[in-house]
């Protein structure tokens, strides 16, 4: 660990100085204490990142939800938070009827969305009225502790850039600790594989040096003893393309939005949800 | 069993402790996958497990507090954590050990960060001997902290009580079947004292006696707690250079 | 299938879809392989008889209470076996406090028919005067994490705290304590059908995504002795074959494994 960091727990004496206290502590008698189980910086200002611990949603967040209820007028968003996300149909990007809120955003299904307002009584309001979102249809989403985010994205995005890089895919980090991940099966397994590791070792120093080492080393193949690669390298873009396709028409007739999108940047995600509705 | 002729000679007690020793304690954090935190705590002879979940939506909505989140704490014996099996469920005294063992945490949580919401505490008693609500709120501080709940401090509890006329610390099942007092405490680092429960007799010297004698025993296991979430982390970071 | 408030998401359905149709799961197993088992004896000694489990994720404490009771009526010179399982809140963030639901005691349930029609236990050795006094012997699953296929686990919990457990003869004056007259070990084996396919030992999301599942609970001879088809898909003619030979066998290795008389 940094020499300016330390383990703390909750109650732990960390300054005289209350003027410097941020997050993660509180003060007392002019004196201020760590809040929580966390890493304490005492640099400038004086703040305790959790070692855990919820998401709660802050006006202007970004955040991966997922349709748990449809409520009269109101998608119930699951944000994994202690409070759920109130997306309300004046907030999808185009006119619908409430009846027809299932066939645009059904339970189960997950979205990019930001959060618009929270009020003191924690009323969380969505929107999707932003050029930014999107529908999260496919990729995978996987879940890091919401106080390690910052940590993921590095300085100046240092860390996610690299990410991406090295992955060839594309990584979205919710402020609620999801994480969208699209590209090629192999691309996403080794970038969740790498993200999960950073979420594991965000205490220790030189973080970004061993994560690019450690993607490196996986993508050079080196050999391992310890987990065999289950993947034939033949395998990715054959069988699993065809089971997509497969399974699409199976459940509902998603259409082919990738392109779409790219051609037409100004509908983004209106133009997503609406094929999901169409 | 039957009441031993002496529970204490010559300052020695019947499992070779001191007056005002505590028994072994073991502690490991975060051993459950599904809970947000989780406590392993052994004291003594008793086993016991905390998991904390939440802060989380509150059911029935009833229950929620428009300015601060509610705490329910949930302490319950394994049937077979006792000599003659336990009926599964809550009973009167059950329902007793979870609000008072509530309260003695209440105090030190920031509620008011969450409002409306949950913080769910569950208290597993696997094995019972003597001291099941001090090893459970002493899991349950540490659990919350796991879970990443915002505190002003941890807690710690330990009971001290008469055994032959002695007072005693951190009584075993035979010295509180057979003795004369027992009195668990919970105390914050600082002092201050979030449970107090006391059955028996006690003179008031002999009070005065067993309460410091308490504060000791929770000073000395505040410095296990600590040590245990510290270890943790220690543990992870290992966990990695393995890796 | 659980009383679930936790959305289960397309995407992760969709994932845990495909890596089957590749022939894979999550956590790299084969479809007939199990998780890690770890199974530790006499853990609880306030109990005749006990065991902790360990399967993947799914952690939970068997303990066996045997004290003297009145026996049936019908049968009054059998001891009593009685099984109980909770889903205690502790262990999952979609369970709740209350009396146990229809999927505890269906759970509990399966457990004691593996245990009671195997005739593991010699009931008629746990009469101690017939008509009048019996051991009663209560098995107590206790959940701890859910990790999914807590039915396997708690099997095997319950066959290995029996194995360890004494009858207290001693605290009852009835002479020296004595081992539990075992005469067989059923052992169960649970598998999920997800989108046609068939897998062994269910993690919780393999679980929470399966159309149905099926228990089936052997003994040494490789005779059955339960069996539990649980959710709401169909099964085919093939797919039960298929499930009952391979849990025949799996059964036997697990045994062999974990649990020697």
């Amino acid at each position: 660990m940094e020499m300016d960091k330390k383990l703390v727990i909750p109650g732990d004496f960390l300054s005289d100085d209350a003027k410097q206290a941020d997050e993660g502590t509180y003060v007392e008698n002019g004196k201020v204490f760590s809040s929580v189980f966390g890493i304490a910086s005492l640099k400038d200002r004086i703040r305790v990142v959790p070692l855990s611990g919820k998401y709660i949603p802050r006006a202007g967040d970004m955040v991966i939800g997922v349709i748990k209820e449809i409520a009269f007028s109101n998608w119930i968003v699951d944000i994994r938070s202690p409070y759920e996300g109130l997306l309300h149909i004046s907030e999808f990007p185009r006119r619908i009827e409430s009846a027809d809120m299932p066939k645009y955003l059904n339970i189960g299904e997950s979205i990019m969305t930001l959060v618009r307002d929270v009020d003191a009584n924690m009323k969380v309001e969505l929107t999707l009225n932003d050029q930014r979102l999107r529908p999260v249809k496919e990729g995978r989403v996987i879940e890091v502790t919401p106080s390690k985010v910052p940590r993921l994205i590095g300085r100046g995005g240092s860390m996610i850039a690299m990410l991406k890089n090295e992955t060839g895919c594309n990584i979205f980090i919710g402020q609620n600790g999801r994480v969208w991940i699209t590209g090629k099966d192999k691309g996403m397994d080794l970038a969740a594989r790498a993200i999960l590791k950073i979420e594991r070792e965000t205490h220790i120093s030189g973080l970004t040096d061993r994560i690019t080492r450690f993607l490196k080393e996986e993508k050079g193949g080196k050999p391992k003893e310890k987990e065999p690669e289950k993947e034939e390298p033949e395998k990715i873009e054959t069988a699993p393309a065809e089971q997509e396709e497969k399974q699409e028409e199976e459940t509902e007739p998603l259409p082919a939005e990738e392109e779409k999108v790219k051609e037409h940047k100004p509908g983004g995600i209106l133009d997503e949800l609406l094929g999901n509705g169409k | 069993m039957t009441k031993p002729e002496k529970l204490i000679e010559n300052g020695i007690r019947l499992d070779g402790r001191k007056p005002d020793e505590l028994r072994p304690i073991k502690i490991k954090v975060g051993v459950l996958n599904r809970a947000d935190g989780s406590c392993y705590f052994e004291f003594g002879g008793n086993k016991v497990i905390a998991a904390v979940y939440g802060p989380r939506e509150v059911h029935p909505r009833h229950m929620q507090k428009s300015t601060s989140a509610v705490v329910r704490y949930r302490y319950n014996m394994a049937s077979f954590s006792v000599e003659e099996r336990k009926r599964p469920g809550p009973d009167r005294r059950s329902i007793e050990v979870s609000k008072v063992s509530r309260e003695a945490l209440e105090p030190v949580i920031f509620q008011e960060y969450f409002p409306r919401s949950a913080i769910d505490i569950f208290v597993e008693v696997l094995q019972a001997d003597a001291g099941t609500r001090t090893a459970g709120i002493n899991a349950a501080s540490i659990a919350l902290a796991d879970a990443g709940i915002p505190m002003k401090s941890l807690v710690s509890a330990c009971a001290a009580g008469k055994i032959d006329d002695t007072v005693v610390l951190d009584l075993n099942k035979d010295e509180d079947n057979y003795g004369q007092a027992d009195m668990p405490i919970a105390m914050t680092p600082e002092g201050n004292i979030t449970l107090l429960q006391m059955d028996g007799h006690l003179t008031r010297d002999e009070f005065g006696e067993a309460f410091e004698l308490a504060k000791n025993g929770c000073k000395a296991i505040y410095e296990l707690q600590r040590a245990a979430l510290m270890e943790k982390y220690a543990s992870q970071m290992e966990g990695d250079v393995i890796e | 299938m659980s009383l679930s408030n936790e959305v289960m998401t397309e995407l992760r359905k969709d994932y845990i879809y495909n890596l089957m149709v590749k022939g894979e799961r999550e956590d790299g197993r084969a479809f007939d392989q199990y998780r890690e088992i770890t199974i530790e004896t006499n853990v609880i000694n306030k109990a005749e008889g006990s065991a902790r489990v360990h399967l993947g994720d799914t952690d939970l404490v068997v303990g066996v209470k045997i004290q003297p009771g009145t026996p049936f009526p019908d049968t009054p010179d059998m001891g009593v076996i009685i099984t109980n399982l909770e889903l205690i809140p502790l262990a999952s963030p979609v369970f709740e406090a209350g009396p146990p639901r229809e999927d505890a005691i269906e759970l509990a349930r399966v457990v004691d028919r593996g245990v009671r029609e195997s005739g593991a236990v010699d009931l008629s050795k746990l009469c101690i005067t017939p008509g009048e006094k019996v051991w009663m012997v209560f098995i107590d699953v206790h959940v701890l994490d859910d990790g999914g296929n807590i039915m396997d686990a708690a099997s095997l919990g319950a066959v290995a705290a029996l194995l360890t457990s004494k009858l207290p003869n001693k605290r009852y004056d009835l002479g020296e304590d004595a081992n539990v007259p075992m005469r067989d070990v059923p052992v169960a084996v649970t598998a999920v059908e997800i989108g046609g396919s068939i897998m062994l030992d269910p993690s919780q999301d393999e679980e929470s995504i399966a159309g149905t599942k099926l228990t089936v609970t052997s003994n040494q001879n490789g005779a059955i002795s339960a069996m539990q088809k649980s959710g709401v898909h169909p099964l085919t003619t093939e797919q039960i074959n298929y499930i009952v030979d391979i849990a025949i066998e799996k059964a036997k290795e697990i045994r062999e494994k974990f649990l020697v008389i």
